[in-house]
Formats: C-alpha cells, sequence, structure tokens
C-alpha cells in the first residue's frame, strides 16, 4: 500500500502552503507513516482515500497537519545553547536591563514545551532576586500548546537529556507522567503562531529561541522570517538557531559571536542597511 | 482504605506502551484489546511491598516471549536461537520495568521485588484478588499485563 | 573511556552494552553490586558506572555508598538506570552520590544525551 503521486501533491502544497513545510518527493514513506492512523481513525481504507476526503474538509486538514509535523524535541537540547544562555547572554542581558528588571524571551516553535522550560529552570536558578522574566512559547501546533500548558511529560520524555537534580527540583509525579511546578508553568505563556506568515503583534524580546525548525523551510521562507525576527529581538538582544540552522547570507542583518562551539547571532546595528531603491 | 486501591488501567497501558515502544520496536505497535485466546508459555510476576502492597505480573504466548529475548538482546535475524535462560531473563526485565513504574504510580515509599519467572503460569498467592487487568495483542497474539492486591 | 555495566538482567545489560559500545566506551559487566566491586577492588577501575536498583546479593543503591565511601574512586561518574522512579528514590540516590539517573525504559539518545550533560560523551561539531 502506497499513497499515489496526486495525493502525495496534495498533501506536500496543503503543508508548504500552511506552514512552510516542505515534503520533497522521497518522503512519501514519512506523510503515509504519519497518516495512516488517521485513515484508520477516520474510517477510510487507505491513504488514498483519506486523502480524497482531506481535499474537502477543512478539520481533518487541520488534523493531517498536526500529525504531518516534526515535533521530535528534548530538555536543553544540544547543551551548549543553554550554557552560552546561562553564561554570556544572561549576564548581559542582566546587565542591560537593571533599569527594568524584566527579561522577556521567545521560544518560537516551542513544540512539547521542553525547550521554554528548560529556559525557565535556568532562569529560575539564576535570575537575580527581585527580576521577572516572561517567556513566550509559540507554536503552529495547538495540540503542542495544549501540552505546553499542561507541562505533563511522559518517563521516556523525562529522560531526554533532563538532569536528575532539575527534575527532582521541578516535577512531581502526576500518574504514569511527570508534570512541572507551577512556579515555571507560570513563567510561561502560550500563543499560537505562524512562523511563515506575517507575525501579530509581539513585544520586542531580549533573547529569542528559534532552533530547529527553519530547516523545514525553503531558503526563501527562511530568509524572510529571519529578515522579521529582526524587528522583533531587541538592538542589544540575541537570537540563537539550532546547532545546523545558519543566518546564511544575512551579514547585513545579523552579527554572528562564537560562544565555545555556539553561534549567538545579534542584531546588527553598526553595519550600514543597504539602502531601499523602491520607493521614497 | 485508601482512595487509591490500585492504579487506573489508563496508567498501567501507557506504563506497557513505553516499556514496548522503546526497546520492542515502534514499527509493530502494541494493539489494545484482547487478542484471541492466551496459551501462556511464559510468565513472570513482581511484588510491591510497603505504603502499597500489590503484584505485577505479565502473561506470555511461547513465541512471544521467544520474540522478546531476540529483540532484547538485538539478536535480529527472526531464526536465532533463544535459551530458556535467555527468555526468563528478558521476560523478567520486562516485568521489572513494568512494575518498576506501577509502583510509582501508587503512595510510596515501597520496595520492589526481585522478579519471579516460570514456564507457563507462575502461582500467586490465594489472597490477592486482580485488580487491573490489561489485555493487548502483539504480532497478531494476546498478552496479559495484570495487577493484583491483597484482598 | 571504560564503562562498568552493572544490572542482573543479561538483556538490560546487552541493551546498554550496545547504547554505549556505539558512544565509543569499552565495556566491563557485572550481575550485582558485589560482582561490581570486585572488579574496582582488582583495579579494573571504569570512567563510568551504569546501575541498576534491585539485584540480588548487593542492590544499587549499596554499592553506590560503598563507592562513594572509597576516596580513590572519586573519579568515577556513577549513573543510575533503573526502573526505580519514585520522586523519593531519586532523592536517595543523588543524595548518596548518583550523578545521573535514568528510568526504565529509556531510548538510547537518552543515555547519550545525559552522559553529554556529565561532558563524558562529546557531541559531534556539527557541518
Ligand atoms: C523539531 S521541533 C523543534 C522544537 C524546539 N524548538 C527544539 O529545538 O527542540 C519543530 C516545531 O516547529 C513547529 N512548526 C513547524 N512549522 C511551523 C510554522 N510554520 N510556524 C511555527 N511553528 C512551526 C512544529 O509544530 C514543531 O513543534
Amino acid at each position: 500500500m502506497t499513497i499515489s503521486p496526486p495525493s502525495f501533491a496534495f498533501v506536500s502544497d496543503l503543508a508548504r502552503r500552511e506552514t512552510a513545510m516542505l515534503y520533497d518527493p522521497g518522503k512519501e514513506y514519512l506523510v503515509e507513516a504519519r497518516l495512516l492512523p488517521l485513515a484508520r481513525e477516520a474510517g477510510c481504507a487507505d491513504v488514498d482515500g483519506y486523502v480524497a476526503r482531506l481535499r474537502t474538509d477543512p478539520v481533518e486538514q487541520a488534523k493531517a497537519l498536526d500529525a504531518l509535523t516534526i515535533n521530535e524535541t528534548s530538555w536543553f537540547r544540544d547543551n551548549a545553547p543553554y550554557q552560552a544562555f546561562t553564561e554570556v547572554m544572561l549576564p548581559a542581558m542582566v546587565a542591560a536591563r537593571s533599569h527594568v528588571r524584566h527579561l522577556s524571551i521567545w521560544s518560537a516553535a516551542c513544540s512539547s514545551g521542553q525547550e521554554a522550560y528548560s529556559l525557565a529552570m535556568l532562569l529560575d536558578q539564576h535570575l537575580p532576586a527581585g527580576w521577572t522574566a516572561q517567556i513566550l512559547a509559540t507554536d503552529v501546533s495547538t495540540t503542542m500548546l495544549a501540552r505546553v500548558d499542561a507541562g505533563r511529560y511522559s518517563q521516556v520524555e523525562m529522560n531526554r537529556g533532563l538532569p536528575a537534580t532539575s527534575l527532582v527540583k521541578y516535577f512531581s509525579r502526576a500518574g504514569s507522567e511527570w508534570e512541572i511546578s507551577e512556579d515555571l508553568k507560570r513563567m510561561v505563556r502560550t500563543q499560537q503562531l505562524n512562523l511563515s506568515a506575517p507575525f501579530p503583534l509581539l513585544p520586542t524580546f531580549d533573547i529569542v529561541f528559534l532552533r530547529n525548525v527553519l530547516i523545514y523551510f525553503d531558503l526563501e521562507t527562511k530568509r524572510d522570517i529571519l529578515r522579521r525576527m529582526r524587528q522583533v529581538v531587541a538592538p542589544d538582544g540575541f537570537l540563537l538557531l539550532g546547532s545546523s540552522e545558519t543566518t546564511l547570507d544575512l551579514e547585513d542583518d545579523w552579527n554572528r559571536e562564537a560562544h565555545g562551539r555556539t553561534q549567538l547571532h545579534r542584531p546588527a546595528t553598526t553595519t550600514l542597511q543597504p539602502i531601499a531603491l523602491t520607493g521614497a | 482504605m485508601t482512595v487509591l486501591s490500585a492504579p487506573s488501567l489508563t496508567d498501567v497501558q501507557m506504563v506497557v506502551d513505553e516499556v514496548w515502544g522503546t526497546f520492542l520496536g515502534t514499527e509493530e505497535p502494541l494493539v489494545p484489546g484482547p487478542a484471541g485466546d492466551l496459551e501462556v508459555g511464559w510468565s513472570a510476576a513482581v511484588s510491591i511491598t510497603g505504603e502499597w502492597r500489590g503484584l505485577v505480573s505479565v502473561e506470555l504466548p511461547g513465541p512471544m516471549a521467544a520474540e522478546v529475548t531476540r529483540r532484547m538482546l538485538g539478536l535480529v535475524d527472526g531464526l536465532d536461537p533463544t535459551s530458556d535462560e535467555d527468555v526468563a531473563d528478558a521476560v523478567g526485565e520486562l516485568v521489572n520495568m513494568i512494575g518498576g513504574n506501577v509502583k510509582s504510580l501508587m503512595p510510596g515509599p515501597s520496595t520492589l521485588s526481585l522478579p519471579v519467572v516460570a514456564a507457563g503460569r507462575v502461582a500467586r498467592p490465594s489472597d490477592v484478588v486482580e485488580a487491573c487487568r490489561l489485555d493487548a495483542g502483539w504480532g497478531g497474539a494476546p498478552l496479559v499485563v495484570s495487577v493484583h492486591v491483597h484482598a | 573511556m571504560d564503562a562498568l555495566i552493572i544490572d542482573d538482567s543479561r538483556a538490560m545489560r546487552s541493551i546498554l552494552r550496545r547504547t554505549v559500545t556505539e558512544l565509543g566506551f569499552e565495556t566491563l559487566e557485572a550481575g550485582n553490586g558485589q560482582e561490581a566491586l570486585d572488579h574496582l577492588e582488582a583495579g579494573r577501575v571504569p570512567d563510568l558506572c551504569l546501575i541498576d536498583w534491585n539485584m540480588p546479593v548487593m542492590d544499587g543503591y549499596t554499592f553506590i555508598t560503598r563507592v562513594r565511601a572509597n576516596p580513590d574512586w572519586r573519579g568515577i561518574t556513577l549513573m543510575m538506570v533503573t526502573t526505580e522512579s519514585e520522586h523519593g528514590q531519586i532523592v536517595r540516590a543523588l543524595a548518596a552520590g548518583a550523578h545521573e539517573y535514568v528510568i526504565k525504559p529509556f531510548t538510547p539518545d537518552a543515555i547519550a544525551e545525559k552522559l553529554e550533560l556529565l561532558g563524558l560523551v562529546a557531541k559531534p561539531v556539527p557541518a
């Protein structure tokens, strides 16, 4: 049983249009594996039958998109960026924000929330007394956002990169799962946000984690997102990408600073902005 | 009588799914619900004593126990022979993992026993009653995970 | 780097052996805490111990307290790998000197990520 070329084309167009995610030819097996459970649930004989239904059913489309997104994540993913957070970004921002004593952080494409809560743990440990911080966690998938709000994780998820000392400090048992403390939950706010569409009204962020999501987009979409990011990162703030993601040829917009194995991106304010040739 | 005298079926199901999904391959998931008559080839049990007292057991048909063993030992070729000793060891570890996680569902602290494994059925103490029973199928064959408590 | 795998189940030792061998460790095995201590006393001192909790003869918790009582073995990293998953048990193991704690069932990634946290495995530098 394999997905037919027209069905595959429909699904990859849908994903591209709604989330900018690319499912190139060769990814048929992936699409099929992810849609098969939905096809069965909907009582369709096979994935092609299900795609026929998708064409006219927006509710099913939303479900299919949810199933197609790759949500792979872990606590303190890759470790080094979080070291850079504690050692470089946090001290720099604490020095720069002493007048407001508040930090504003964005976990863009937060998946099930491990990134946002990892940052919340570090803030709990390292933010000076009397300071507050707010972490905005956004994703295109409302299923994922509901998981962030619930703050509950399975045993297998808990094992993935969470130091045991943090487990005992911040989590309690909830049936077969673990639930994060109310204090950390209060630091994190969720909002649905599609990175490939124009941003809604957002505050300015001191630190943005935009990790392991640009890889799913084509070059033009990546560039567009990074340009728009430039508008919401504070001039003295930081942007962090995934370890396999770079700002490509956007050096005009972003300066890069290396901290160990981690690349920190900062808005380029010292370089001249290219002069717009169109419009006045 | 405490409110929480037995774990919920949903929680037990989640525990078993995680153990299965992690060590026995996700390509062939565990299917909930009875999958025909179970002819017990191997079974294993652990007991929990302390704040909560109970018995967690797993019963499998012989060929499934052999397949579990092959997967845990990393013998990919379905034809690799497995000795009874290997099967007893693997099925014991299976119930140890499930039992340990079931223990955490209940108020603690409690102690987990070492697994008892038998070709055929393990003999349960006469004063226990079944509190929770998970019927499932794997590769078309049935298996049962159950939790017994002292009456 | 050497890892000593301490678990009474051969199947579990096999899973752990495959996982850490892949990460570049040489392995040594023991079926309980006493056998593991015998290795250490015979001079086979590893960089890392992966330790089950419930075992016959000597359990993993006792093993940890014994290792911590000997200053010669201070350099060994101790990681529990066990189905014991009560909050209080994890606290106890850490207080006794365990550096990390992995709850069974685990994926191979989980072991690798914990060893990265402990600085025992370097993440390959991305291209
Ligand atoms: C691989 S996860 C990355 C999670 C986390 N940032 C990390 O590094 O571990 C990718 C996430 O991007 C989300 N995503 C995909 N397309 C998106 C879009 N157009 N806008 C916002 N989020 C998107 C997915 O729903 C998924 O949760």
